[in-house]
């Protein structure tokens, strides 16, 4: 059947004729010698493309002459030789196409021709589009070949004509020549859209479906906390193929009844003093091991297999307040970045980070702030000076106006305006018209609405259908807001228009261009401050008797450290990203200098300062933006937590509501390691702790605030000794002082992929879980390949499937 | 359809359901038409303009009260129509018939601009006259409606103009916005001014539309996108209540009209290519718009401005059947009987078809249709006792109230031939003009215009200074 979500009609030319099938790409040929009529369900089709109020026609066809005329029909949908709602044809030397509009003839004149000798006797890539404003091109080879508007709409198209290839219904006007594909589509006028195709579709076994997505899902979230490589309650490892096949009847494949976890599940004997697993839950591990018990994967990490796979939905994402004033200075040229602050509610991080789509919520103040920030923008505008970018004419009539609101509504809105939109906007200029407005206001209050669009506020995308590419316009802002959080330039919609996105190679083009603007540094910034959450630094405030000398300036220069740091790194040095852990240098101011206790000639402002080889200072962990996040005692459990979470992508359970959380207090031969270790040795509170705390360890001689000290205010001696356990490892990598833990960190190979899945996650906006993990394992492969800087993982990012396709849609419960 | 005209208990029945039961209505309008005469037999200066849209083609106008003309024979006391009004004058070079005739409705000048008329509207040129400071206050200055779609310039639905040509006061084409322009006040921030205020609300209202469309049946969303954007919406509609929010001024005002279900706004003209509706949804909003407008004069509320019933050149594929007067005039179906769709498919089209050798017997039931929806209007000025004034006179019969349109043809073929024989119709002012007589002229609008404003104590004449006024002398009664 043909997929109209993606392609309204798609044939395929693998043998000699025409057959309308899934749209699996082909490079087959067949030769045509006059008629071949094809049936499509041409209501659906007729209704879809009205619906649209656009279409683009794609073909690739080779002409045995340039003589033949007619035009010679290579598709059409028509009655007979003057009825038709469009014809592709060749006349001569020339492209001609026929399309029938409300203001248009019947016979769908006047046609639109490329220019004589155009049309070469060689393989040629056709693709006509006709968008919803009436502008229609014809491209050949990618090139425009003719343009001109074809105004009014489908609304009189027939569905009772007749779809047919190589010559007009009753004959007489055949086409003689070779044929790759046809394909029409309803879509946006992106030329190259018609080429894209679908992702392809993973086979995959059922039980080994319902492996990777379910069972996965219930180890990690029931099983894994006392059964993984490093805890192994009872000998047992359930996160690795190699431990749970081996065990004498742990898993008997096709004998649920017999094995012993389900045996243990079953009768809810595990897990062990935690809520019993649902009776869904049970039915699904029994139908597994029933199954077969497949297991294909080394090792279930709960970082990508404990998050249900529901999360990872496609929502439509709120601009957040960045990228909404980004927005706003890069479409009109205005800055509003200081009533926007003012106005707009910060942002609430969500799976640790702010641009988090499922919790971009709304609230009154956003509505009140986009009212009140729209008469702020076109307070700030050359209201005459923008619309000129769009039209020379100052009219205030349908034929300057509609032309004028499409044009800036694509600039504005990110995409071309549907026929309704136009009308919409078209609206609120009468409106003003009618008030007695003059032109600059009539253009003013349309842009105050279109600012408040939820076109402009949101990042909506026309959805192509389960697996198919983004379309050219779409991925235009999937790419400027992933490397720029801002709106795409006027470069890359033209790319886009011009069918330019749909390829590596392209989109690696337009990634090096747009990895070389100031606003893609600007962008990495916002990243390192929303990953380390340093916008925190603003509001601590640790106890004055404690720390007399803590102040505002103090903490913003923490927060300059790391963003200069991060820069110097990442875009003066190109360094790779894992560099950041163990950098044997910082930017100090000469206060922050003496709040660390390192002596330097500074004189004033930042300025770089190295440090020596083993030095206990150099690398993100040692920089007091980090180190402060363990409050005013330096919490171990904190510290530790931001580690395992932030740098090495562990999973923890958050801890059972009886347990006391008030942090210990060093005192006389008590220091938080101490206190740290009683924990990590009980019997109730070991197993979560002994995976987080002593990832702390090395950072003991820094002290809340981040001054590092050998000996604490009780005079206890401080080490920076350890041992580092890496999720999924069943043993801890011991380490004797700071700066051989940073090497370590900067060195495994879990941080580097954990930079790249944080990367990832706030690329596209939401937590990833088992669906992704192909994908981001891939993007991390080809990223470090590339040498694992940070413009290698974003253009790793933007060229993936993540970026490029929508998700795939299945079911994981209805596939089995 | 239930052709009966709505009583003033039906009419609040209509408005909404608050409405029901509010025990003001009968000592409201004797108290407030009565209220604003000085003495018995003092009433004051009204001066309205009715607008409706294409036009009668001047072969198609009857010299009596039937054909077309027969809705208002019930009126005919009341009023005198002019055939023949020649406005030629008002043709501008590159702008067509429909958008010249219609700027020269009232005005008997050319457009100046897509955006504002050649000069002043008579009704406005009355109320400068006799209002110089300005009307008592609580009143709506000059008060502008209509039903209408087409809107690609203004002129072809606003009938209200100031000497510079711009538009004397911001049309309002929902009942409810009528309503509130007319009893409430919309809350201006300190610095902002209402008119600005009320475009931030047809801003607001093109949101609302648009997060409707993301949350209706036809909406390209997934559900967990589709429920954000109803959040999204519900936070609109706060903050329209919360800063638009009309204060309701008139204690006596009737309650809350009903939200309009037709299309306004952009929506209701998509680029020219018309909209489907049936009489039925036709008829109900112009005569809750009718309604609303005649109680707003019956209760002094406004006492100049202008009404429009469909656009110039408007574009609509009309539906339903019409009846009148127990018999079925016809069964509109414009776009089947035309065999055509979109803008092909209008109403319109029978104009441009229009030929005298024919029946022309579509054109003739939409003229015929529209007789009657201007018909309703007058007589619900007429009829009844709340219309009956100091001096014995209904509000119509004390108003001067101009009938009029845009063209004498609708073929564009020629110019001369579309804007000559435009239709008129006024009413009797008090006494000032003839009533109950059809009467044919070649005079032109200007000049019959200014001895309406001659007629009516003003000293200020339309068109060039230096013109010689031709006063229509068979027009005074």
């Amino acid at each position: 059947m043909l997929r109209l979500s993606f392609a309204l009609a798609l044939f395929i030319f693998s043998s000699s004729v025409a057959e309308g099938g899934d749209p699996l790409w082909s490079m087959g040929k067949a030769k045509i010698n006059g008629e071949k009529r094809v049936e499509i369900d041409r209501k659906k089709f007729t209704d879809q493309i009205k619906k649209s109020d656009t279409i683009t026609i794609d073909a690739w066809i080779l002409p045995e002459n340039l003589k033949q005329s007619g035009p010679a029909r290579i598709l059409t949908f028509s009655k007979n030789t003057s009825e038709r709602n469009f014809t592709l044809g060749q006349d001569g030397d020339k492209i001609e196409v026929r399309l029938r509009t409300s203001r248009g003839g019947p016979n769908g004149t006047p046609a639109l021709a490329t220019k004589t000798g155009s049309l070469k006797k060689e393989w040629t890539h056709i693709v006509f589009t006709r968008a919803p404003d009436g502008k229609s091109q014809i491209s050949l080879n990618g090139k425009l070949a003719a343009s001109k508007s074809l105004p009014g709409d489908f609304s009189n198209w027939n569905d009772d004509f007749t779809f047919q290839i190589g010559d007009e219904t009753g004959g007489k006007r055949p086409w003689k020549g070779e044929i790759r594909s046809l394909a029409v589509f309803a879509g946006p006028g992106a030329i190259s859209e018609a080429r894209s195709k679908p992702k392809p579709v993973k086979k995959v076994d059922p039980n080994v479906h319902l492996f990777e997505t379910q069972v996965t899902t219930i180890l990690s979230q029931h099983c894994l906390e006392c059964h993984d490589s490093s805890t192994a309650k009872g000998d047992l490892d359930l996160s690795k193929r190699s431990e749970a096949h081996t065990e004498d009847g742990v898993l008997i494949a096709g004998n649920a009844v017999d094995s012993l976890l389900w045996e243990s599940i079953e009768s809810d004997e595990m897990p062990h003093k935690r809520p019993a697993l649902s009776a869904e839950e049970k039915t699904k591990i029994k139908s597994w091991i029933d199954g077969g018990a497949d297991w294909t994967i080394d090792f279930i990490d709960p970082a990508i297999y404990g998050r249900p796979v529901e999360a990872a939905r496609q929502r439509v994402a709120r601009l957040t307040r960045d990228e909404y004033i980004a927005t706003v200075r890069d479409t009109f040229g205005v800055n509003i970045s200081a009533e926007a602050e003012e106005w707009l509610p910060a942002e609430i991080r969500a799976d640790g980070f702010s641009n988090t789509a499922y919790n971009l919520t709304v609230d009154l103040a956003h509505v009140e702030a986009y009212s009140r920030l729209a008469e702020v923008i076109v307070e700030q505008l050359d209201v005459a000076a923008f619309a000129k970018r769009f039209s020379k004419l100052r009219d205030l009539t349908d034929k300057t106006m509609i032309p004028l609101i499409g044009e800036m509504g694509k600039w504005v809105l990110r995409g071309p305006l549907k026929k309704p939109e136009t009308a919409l906007f078209r609206g609120i200029s009468t409106s003003v018209a009618s008030a007695g407005g003059d032109f600059d206001e009539a253009i003013g209050t349309v842009i105050e609405g279109m600012v408040q669009s939820p076109r402009f506020t949101y990042r909506i995308e026309e959805d192509e259908g389960e697996r198919a590419q983004v379309n050219g316009y779409d991925m235009a802002s999937r790419l400027s807001y992933i490397l720029w959080g801002s709106s795409p330039d006027k470069d890359l919609y033209q790319v886009a228009e011009r069918g330019g996105l749909y390829d590596d190679k392209s989109i690696s083009v337009q990634a090096d261009r747009m990895l070389k603007d100031d606003r893609a540094k600007q962008r990495s910034l916002e990243f390192v401050s929303d990953w380390l959450h340093l916008e925190r630094l603003e509001n601590m405030q640790p106890s004055t008797e404690k720390f007399p000398d803590w102040n505002a300036e103090l903490a913003a220069a923490m927060r300059e450290e790391t963003l200069i740091f991060f820069n110097e790194i990442v875009w003066k040095k190109k360094e790779p990203l894992a560099a950041l852990l163990n950098a044997n240098f910082s930017f100090l101011t000469p206060e922050l200098a003496e709040h660390y206790n390192v002596e330097t000639s500074l004189k004033n402002g930042m300025q770089r300062v190295n440090f020596s080889e083993g030095s206990s200072r150099g690398g993100l962990l040692t920089q007091g933006s980090i180190l402060t996040v363990g409050g005013d005692n330096a919490s171990m459990v904190t510290r530790g937590l931001f580690v395992l979470d932030d740098l090495l992508r562990g999973v923890i359970k958050a801890p059972p509501p009886c347990v006391d959380t008030t942090p210990v207090p060093s005192k006389p031969g008590s220091t938080q390691r101490a206190i740290a270790m009683e924990r990590v040795e009980s019997k109730s509170c070991g197993g979560c702790h002994s995976k987080f705390e002593p990832l702390a360890f090395g950072l003991e001689r820094f002290d809340g605030l981040g001054r590092y000290v050998e000996i604490d205010e009780f005079g206890n001696a401080l080490r920076e000794d350890g041992e580092v356990l890496f999720p999924g490892d069943a043993k801890a990598i011991p380490f004797s002082s700071i700066s051989e833990l940073m090497d370590l960190l900067a060195g495994s190979p879990r941080v580097k992929e954990t930079l790249t899945w944080k990367l990832t996650q706030w690329a596209v906006g939401r937590p990833l879980n088992a669906y992704d993990a192909d994908v981001v394992r891939a993007i991390h492969e080809s990223a470090t390949k590339a040498g694992g800087r940070y413009t290698d993982v974003m253009t790793a990012i933007v060229k993936s499937d993540l970026v490029r396709y929508f998700p795939d849609r299945l079911d994981p419960i209805s596939s089995n | 359809m239930k052709n009966s005209p709505l009583s003033r208990r039906t009419l609040l029945r209509g408005l909404g359901g608050v409405a029901v039961g509010l025990p003001i209505m009968e000592e409201m309008i004797p108290t407030t038409v009565w209220g604003a005469a000085k003495n018995p037999g003092d009433v004051p200066v009204r001066a309205f303009n009715v607008f409706f849209g294409l036009g009668i083609p001047t072969p198609v106008q009857p010299d009596a009260f039937h054909g077309v003309l027969e809705p208002l024979s019930p009126l005919k006391d009341q009023l005198l129509v002019i055939r023949g009004v020649d406005q030629t004058r008002c043709d501008r070079s590159g702008s067509n018939a429909h958008f010249d005739g219609a700027s020269g409705a009232f005005t008997a000048s050319a457009p100046d601009g897509e955006a504002r008329s050649g000069g002043a509207s008579i009704d406005q040129l009355v109320r400068r006259s006799h209002y110089p400071k300005g009307l008592p206050a609580g009143m709506v200055p000059t008060l502008v409606g209509g039903t209408f779609f087409r809107r690609s310039r203004v002129g072809r639905y606003v009938h209200s103009y100031n000497p510079d040509g711009t538009v004397a006061s911001t049309i309002q084409e929902k009942p409810r916005d009528l309503f509130e322009r007319v009893f409430g006040n919309i809350r201006a921030g300190e610095g902002s001014d209402e008119r600005r205020e009320r475009l931030k609300r047809s801003v607001l209202d093109s949101v609302v539309d648009q997060y409707r469309f993301y949350t209706g049946p036809n909406s390209p969303l997934g559900h967990d996108s589709k429920e954000r954007f109803k959040d999204h919406l519900d936070r609109v509609r706060e903050y329209e209540q919360r800063a638009f929010a009309v204060e309701i001024a008139d204690p006596r005002a009737p309650g809350m009209p009903p939200r309009s279900n037709l299309k306004h706004g952009g929506a209701a003209d998509p680029g020219g290519e018309g909209i489907d509706i049936t009489l039925e949804e036709l008829r109900k909003e112009w005569r809750l718009m009718a309604d609303l407008y005649a109680l707003s004069i019956q209760m002094d509320r406004a006492r100049f401005g202008s009404i429009t019933f469909l656009a110039a050149g408007e574009r609509i594929r009309l539906q339903g059947d019409y009846h009148y007067d127990g018999r079925l005039i016809h069964s509109f179906d414009d776009s089947a009987q035309l065999g055509g769709s979109g803008a092909k498919g209008c109403s319109h089209e029978w104009w441009h078809k229009f030929n005298e050798k024919n029946k022309n017997e579509e054109l003739r039931a939409h003229a015929h249709m529209k007789m009657n929806e201007v018909a309703y209007f007058l007589n619900r000025l007429h009829e009844g006792d709340e219309n009956r004034e100091a001096n014995g006179k209904s509000v119509l019969e004390n108003s001067m109230i101009t009938i009029s349109t845009e063209s004498g043809d609708g073929r564009h073929s020629d110019v001369k031939r579309e804007l000559s024989g435009v239709f008129h119709a006024i009413t009797g002012a008090g006494g000032r003009f003839k009533t109950g007589q059809v009467i044919d002229t070649s005079a032109e609008g200007i000049d019959i215009y200014n001895t309406m404003l001659g007629a009516m104590q003003v000293g200020e004449r339309l068109g060039p200074k230096d013109r010689k006024h031709r006063r229509y002398d068979a027009m005074m009664a």
